[in-house]
Protein backbone atom coordinates (compact mmCIF):
# COMPACT_ATOMS: atom_id res chain seq x y z
CA UNK A 1 0.00 0.00 0.00
CA UNK A 2 1.32 3.23 -0.95
CA UNK A 3 1.66 6.42 1.61
CA UNK A 4 -0.32 9.56 0.77
CA UNK A 5 3.04 11.52 -0.34
CA UNK A 6 3.85 8.47 -2.81
CA UNK A 7 0.32 8.71 -4.37
CA UNK A 8 0.65 12.78 -4.87
CA UNK A 9 4.42 11.77 -6.37
CA UNK A 10 3.30 9.30 -8.89
CA UNK A 11 -0.55 10.78 -9.97
CA UNK A 12 1.49 14.12 -10.08
CA UNK A 13 4.29 12.59 -12.59
CA UNK A 14 1.67 10.22 -14.20
CA UNK A 15 -0.15 14.20 -14.94
CA UNK A 16 3.11 15.38 -16.50
CA UNK A 17 4.09 12.67 -18.84
CA UNK A 18 7.18 13.35 -20.74
CA UNK A 19 7.05 16.51 -18.36
CA UNK A 20 7.58 15.03 -14.79
CA UNK A 21 10.56 16.03 -13.55
CA UNK A 22 11.88 17.42 -9.57
CA UNK A 23 10.46 20.65 -9.59
CA UNK A 24 7.60 19.90 -12.17
CA UNK A 25 5.92 17.59 -9.78
CA UNK A 26 6.64 19.97 -6.68
CA UNK A 27 4.94 21.97 -8.59
CA UNK A 28 1.63 20.23 -9.16
CA UNK A 29 1.28 19.33 -5.82
CA UNK A 30 1.80 22.75 -4.08
CA UNK A 31 -0.43 23.84 -6.56
CA UNK A 32 -3.03 20.70 -6.59
CA UNK A 33 -3.12 19.44 -3.51
CA UNK A 34 -2.13 22.68 -2.24
CA UNK A 35 0.33 21.32 0.23
CA UNK A 36 4.15 22.36 1.00
CA UNK A 37 6.39 20.30 -0.55
CA UNK A 38 10.04 20.29 0.57
CA UNK A 39 13.12 19.26 -1.98
CA UNK A 40 14.06 16.81 1.03
CA UNK A 41 10.82 14.95 1.05
CA UNK A 42 10.26 14.76 -2.72
CA UNK A 43 13.55 13.44 -3.60
CA UNK A 44 14.15 11.11 -0.76
CA UNK A 45 10.66 9.51 -1.64
CA UNK A 46 11.42 9.14 -5.26
CA UNK A 47 14.06 6.87 -4.35
CA UNK A 48 11.89 4.80 -2.18
CA UNK A 49 9.58 4.69 -4.89
CA UNK A 50 12.49 4.22 -7.49
CA UNK A 51 13.79 1.25 -5.17
CA UNK A 52 10.07 -0.46 -5.06
CA UNK A 53 9.85 -0.16 -8.84
CA UNK A 54 7.23 2.05 -8.86
CA UNK A 55 8.96 4.91 -11.06
CA UNK A 56 12.17 5.30 -12.75
CA UNK A 57 14.04 8.26 -13.11
CA UNK A 58 17.33 9.74 -15.03
CA UNK A 59 19.22 13.03 -16.11
CA UNK A 60 17.75 14.50 -18.20
CA UNK A 61 18.80 17.56 -20.41
CA UNK A 62 20.20 20.87 -19.10
CA UNK A 63 18.52 24.20 -20.05
CA UNK A 64 19.10 27.89 -19.95
CA UNK A 65 16.35 27.98 -17.51
CA UNK A 66 17.88 26.22 -15.02
CA UNK A 67 21.48 27.28 -15.17
CA UNK A 68 22.70 24.91 -17.12
CA UNK A 69 21.60 22.46 -14.63
CA UNK A 70 20.16 18.83 -15.81
CA UNK A 71 16.50 17.29 -14.61
CA UNK A 72 16.25 14.23 -12.87
CA UNK A 73 12.70 12.94 -15.50
CA UNK A 74 10.33 10.60 -13.89
CA UNK A 75 8.34 7.92 -15.29
CA UNK A 76 5.74 5.96 -13.57
CA UNK A 77 6.10 2.48 -14.40
CA UNK A 78 3.18 0.30 -15.18
CA UNK A 79 3.77 -1.80 -11.54
CA UNK A 80 3.59 1.99 -10.19
CA UNK A 81 0.49 3.11 -12.36
CA UNK A 82 -1.37 -0.33 -10.64
CA UNK A 83 -0.29 0.30 -7.20
CA UNK A 84 -1.56 3.87 -7.63
CA UNK A 85 -4.96 2.52 -9.05
CA UNK A 86 -5.25 0.09 -6.54
CA UNK A 87 -4.39 3.26 -3.60
CA UNK A 88 -7.63 5.18 -5.27
CA UNK A 89 -10.00 2.66 -5.15
CA UNK A 90 -9.20 1.84 -1.97
CA UNK A 91 -9.94 5.32 -0.71
CA UNK A 92 -12.89 5.35 -3.00
CA UNK A 93 -14.06 2.65 -1.64
CA UNK A 94 -13.75 3.80 1.89
CA UNK A 95 -14.99 7.45 1.05
CA UNK A 96 -18.62 6.20 0.06
CA UNK A 97 -20.17 6.55 3.49
CA UNK A 98 -18.40 9.48 4.00
CA UNK A 99 -20.44 12.82 4.40
CA UNK A 100 -17.75 14.86 2.79
CA UNK A 101 -17.94 12.74 -0.26
CA UNK A 102 -21.55 12.59 -0.63
CA UNK A 103 -21.19 16.32 -0.63
CA UNK A 104 -18.70 16.66 -3.64
CA UNK A 105 -20.84 14.22 -5.56
CA UNK A 106 -23.97 15.71 -5.06
CA UNK A 107 -25.44 13.09 -2.73
CA UNK A 108 -27.32 13.35 0.30
CA UNK A 109 -26.20 15.59 2.86
CA UNK B 1 20.41 33.29 -9.17
CA UNK B 2 23.02 35.17 -7.96
CA UNK B 3 24.71 36.71 -4.81
CA UNK B 4 25.23 35.56 -1.47
CA UNK B 5 22.49 33.28 -0.66
CA UNK B 6 23.06 31.36 -4.04
CA UNK B 7 26.38 31.02 -3.13
CA UNK B 8 25.69 29.44 0.44
CA UNK B 9 22.58 27.29 -1.10
CA UNK B 10 25.86 26.07 -3.59
CA UNK B 11 28.18 25.40 -1.03
CA UNK B 12 25.58 23.53 1.19
CA UNK B 13 24.95 21.40 -1.88
CA UNK B 14 28.26 19.77 -1.72
CA UNK B 15 26.83 17.94 0.91
CA UNK B 16 24.72 16.01 -1.74
CA UNK B 17 25.84 13.59 -4.29
CA UNK B 18 26.74 14.91 -7.24
CA UNK B 19 23.69 13.81 -9.69
CA UNK B 20 21.32 14.97 -6.86
CA UNK B 21 23.18 18.18 -6.45
CA UNK B 22 23.19 19.14 -10.40
CA UNK B 23 19.20 18.14 -10.49
CA UNK B 24 18.41 19.73 -7.42
CA UNK B 25 20.41 23.13 -7.63
CA UNK B 26 18.32 23.09 -11.11
CA UNK B 27 15.40 22.78 -9.56
CA UNK B 28 16.00 25.61 -7.26
CA UNK B 29 16.98 28.14 -10.20
CA UNK B 30 13.93 27.18 -12.18
CA UNK B 31 11.92 27.94 -8.80
CA UNK B 32 13.53 31.43 -8.40
CA UNK B 33 12.72 31.03 -4.51
CA UNK B 34 13.99 32.99 -1.78
CA UNK B 35 17.43 31.82 -1.02
CA UNK B 36 16.70 31.21 2.66
CA UNK B 37 14.03 28.47 1.70
CA UNK B 38 16.37 27.22 -1.11
CA UNK B 39 19.10 26.60 1.48
CA UNK B 40 16.47 25.40 3.94
CA UNK B 41 15.54 22.86 1.33
CA UNK B 42 19.08 21.74 0.40
CA UNK B 43 20.39 21.30 4.03
CA UNK B 44 16.62 19.59 4.59
CA UNK B 45 17.68 16.66 2.19
CA UNK B 46 21.12 16.83 2.85
CA UNK B 47 19.77 15.86 6.72
CA UNK B 48 17.50 13.43 5.25
CA UNK B 49 20.50 11.31 3.26
CA UNK B 50 22.09 11.34 6.66
CA UNK B 51 19.14 10.29 8.61
CA UNK B 52 18.25 7.57 6.34
CA UNK B 53 22.18 6.22 6.12
CA UNK B 54 21.81 5.68 10.28
CA UNK B 55 18.80 3.12 9.34
CA UNK B 56 21.74 0.60 8.07
CA UNK B 57 23.99 -1.41 11.01
CA UNK B 58 26.99 -0.25 9.37
CA UNK B 59 27.61 3.34 10.75
CA UNK B 60 26.49 2.06 14.10
CA UNK B 61 29.21 -0.69 13.99
CA UNK B 62 31.71 1.91 13.01
CA UNK B 63 30.52 4.51 15.19
CA UNK B 64 30.20 2.18 18.60
CA UNK B 65 31.60 -0.92 17.65
CA UNK B 66 35.35 0.53 16.40
CA UNK B 67 35.88 4.27 16.54
CA UNK B 68 34.02 5.04 20.08
CA UNK B 69 35.92 2.20 22.18
CA UNK B 70 38.72 1.70 20.39
CA UNK B 71 39.89 5.12 19.90
CA UNK B 72 39.72 4.99 24.14
CA UNK B 73 41.92 1.65 24.47
CA UNK B 74 44.43 3.47 21.71
CA UNK B 75 45.18 6.26 23.51
CA UNK B 76 45.76 4.51 26.34
CA UNK B 77 47.88 1.94 24.72
CA UNK B 78 50.05 5.23 23.22
CA UNK B 79 50.57 6.65 26.54
CA UNK B 80 52.05 3.48 27.58
CA UNK B 81 54.07 3.02 24.45
CA UNK B 82 55.60 6.56 24.77
CA UNK B 83 56.22 5.61 28.59
CA UNK B 84 58.22 2.55 27.57
CA UNK B 85 59.69 4.82 24.56
CA UNK B 86 60.92 7.50 27.30
CA UNK B 87 61.78 4.96 30.15
CA UNK B 88 64.33 3.07 27.48
CA UNK B 89 66.13 6.52 26.19
CA UNK B 90 66.51 7.60 30.31
CA UNK B 91 67.65 4.24 31.39
CA UNK B 92 67.65 1.27 28.84
CA UNK B 93 65.10 -1.56 28.90
CA UNK B 94 67.67 -4.42 28.00
CA UNK B 95 67.19 -6.20 24.96
CA UNK B 96 64.51 -8.42 26.01
CA UNK B 97 62.49 -4.90 27.13
CA UNK B 98 63.35 -3.45 24.05
CA UNK B 99 62.03 -6.59 21.63
CA UNK B 100 58.91 -6.14 24.25
CA UNK B 101 58.73 -1.87 23.18
CA UNK B 102 59.21 -3.27 19.90
CA UNK B 103 55.91 -5.85 19.81
CA UNK B 104 53.42 -2.98 21.28
CA UNK B 105 55.08 -0.63 18.26
CA UNK B 106 54.09 -2.70 16.05
CA UNK B 107 50.70 -4.05 17.57
CA UNK B 108 50.07 -0.06 17.98
CA UNK B 109 50.27 0.88 14.56
CA UNK B 110 48.71 -2.75 13.30
CA UNK B 111 45.62 -2.24 15.52
CA UNK B 112 45.14 1.53 14.56
CA UNK B 113 45.29 0.71 11.04
CA UNK B 114 42.83 -2.04 10.92
CA UNK B 115 40.54 -0.14 12.97
CA UNK B 116 40.72 2.89 10.77
CA UNK B 117 40.75 1.24 7.44
CA UNK B 118 37.35 -0.53 9.14
CA UNK B 119 35.61 2.38 9.75
CA UNK B 120 36.54 3.61 6.51
CA UNK B 121 35.18 0.71 4.31
CA UNK B 122 32.74 -0.25 6.33
CA UNK B 123 30.57 3.42 6.36
CA UNK B 124 32.28 5.89 3.91
CA UNK B 125 29.23 8.28 3.97
CA UNK B 126 29.07 8.79 7.73
CA UNK B 127 32.92 9.02 8.43
CA UNK B 128 32.09 12.49 10.43
CA UNK B 129 30.67 10.73 12.95
CA UNK B 130 33.33 8.09 13.41
CA UNK B 131 36.02 11.40 13.50
CA UNK B 132 33.72 12.84 16.08
CA UNK B 133 33.79 9.48 18.07
CA UNK B 134 37.86 9.33 17.54
CA UNK B 135 38.56 12.81 18.39
CA UNK B 136 36.05 13.36 21.08
CA UNK B 137 37.87 10.92 23.48
CA UNK B 138 41.16 12.30 22.06
CA UNK B 139 39.88 15.82 23.29
CA UNK B 140 38.64 14.24 26.36
CA UNK B 141 41.86 12.65 27.19
CA UNK B 142 44.24 15.69 26.06
CA UNK B 143 42.09 18.37 28.52
CA UNK B 144 42.56 15.72 31.48
CA UNK B 145 46.16 15.29 30.98
CA UNK B 146 48.45 15.15 33.82
CA UNK B 147 51.74 12.77 33.29
CA UNK B 148 54.97 14.74 34.57
CA UNK B 149 57.69 14.74 31.34
CA UNK B 150 55.47 13.67 29.00
CA UNK B 151 54.00 15.30 25.72
CA UNK B 152 50.30 15.38 25.82
CA UNK B 153 50.84 14.39 22.02
CA UNK B 154 52.04 10.97 22.96
CA UNK B 155 48.34 10.14 23.62
CA UNK B 156 47.87 10.57 20.01
CA UNK B 157 50.18 8.45 18.16
CA UNK B 158 48.19 6.19 16.80
CA UNK B 159 46.45 8.87 15.03
CA UNK B 160 48.48 8.49 11.50
CA UNK B 161 48.43 4.62 11.38
CA UNK B 162 44.36 5.28 11.72
CA UNK B 163 44.35 7.96 9.29
CA UNK B 164 45.87 6.03 6.67
CA UNK B 165 43.72 2.78 7.32
CA UNK B 166 40.85 4.96 7.30
CA UNK B 167 42.35 6.42 4.07
CA UNK B 168 42.71 3.20 2.38
CA UNK B 169 39.59 2.15 3.28
CA UNK B 170 37.57 4.99 2.26
CA UNK B 171 39.81 4.47 -1.22
CA UNK B 172 38.40 0.68 -0.92
CA UNK B 173 41.71 -0.79 -1.27
CA UNK B 174 41.69 -4.51 -0.75
CA UNK B 175 44.99 -6.38 0.82
CA UNK B 176 45.82 -9.70 -0.78
CA UNK B 177 44.13 -12.53 1.20
CA UNK B 178 48.00 -13.99 2.82
CA UNK B 179 48.76 -10.09 4.09
CA UNK B 180 45.00 -9.47 5.45
CA UNK B 181 45.58 -13.11 7.15
CA UNK B 182 49.16 -12.18 8.14
CA UNK B 183 48.49 -9.07 9.51
CA UNK B 184 45.15 -9.94 11.73
CA UNK B 185 46.82 -13.15 13.14
CA UNK B 186 49.75 -10.84 13.80
CA UNK B 187 47.24 -8.74 15.41
CA UNK B 188 45.35 -11.09 17.53
CA UNK B 189 48.69 -13.16 18.93
CA UNK B 190 50.08 -9.91 20.35
CA UNK B 191 46.88 -8.60 21.42
CA UNK B 192 46.53 -11.74 23.36
CA UNK B 193 50.40 -11.72 24.96
CA UNK B 194 50.32 -7.74 25.14
CA UNK B 195 47.14 -6.28 26.18
CA UNK B 196 45.32 -6.54 29.80
CA UNK B 197 41.76 -5.67 29.28
CA UNK B 198 38.26 -7.83 28.94
CA UNK B 199 37.04 -10.34 26.74
CA UNK B 200 35.16 -7.77 25.08
CA UNK B 201 38.00 -5.41 24.63
CA UNK B 202 39.90 -7.96 23.31
CA UNK B 203 37.35 -8.74 20.73
CA UNK B 204 36.98 -4.99 19.59
CA UNK B 205 40.37 -4.78 18.85
CA UNK B 206 40.74 -7.65 17.13
CA UNK B 207 37.74 -7.73 14.66
CA UNK B 208 38.77 -5.09 12.60
CA UNK B 209 41.95 -7.41 11.31
CA UNK B 210 39.76 -10.18 10.85
CA UNK B 211 37.11 -7.65 8.52
CA UNK B 212 40.36 -7.38 6.99
CA UNK B 213 40.54 -10.66 5.92
CA UNK B 214 36.68 -10.78 5.44
CA UNK B 215 37.17 -8.06 2.48
CA UNK B 216 40.19 -9.28 0.89
CA UNK B 217 41.16 -10.63 -2.49
CA UNK B 218 41.10 -14.05 -2.77
CA UNK B 219 43.18 -14.38 -5.83
CA UNK B 220 46.16 -12.04 -6.87
CA UNK B 221 45.00 -9.56 -9.43
CA UNK B 222 46.54 -9.90 -13.23
CA UNK B 223 48.81 -8.01 -14.46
Amino acid sequence: MLGEFEYLIITAAAGLGDQAYGAAIRDAIEETAGRKCSVGALYTTLDRLEAKGLVQTWMGEATQQRGGRAKRMVRVTAEGEAVAKDFYDAVARISRGAAWAFRQTGGPA
Amino acid sequence: MIGAGWWCIEAASGLLEPREREAVLGDLAEAGNAAWRGLLDVLGLAMRRQLLLWKSWRPWVSVFGVALPNSFQLIGFSLLVSEMFRHMLGQGLGAEGTAFLFCRIVLLAIVAWSCGFAVGAVSRRTLWANIAACFLPCLFCLSRFGVPHQSPLSLLLFLPFAIWGAWQGLRRVRLRLSSAITLAATASTLVMFGWNGSLIHFLALIWPGWFLVATARKRPAKA
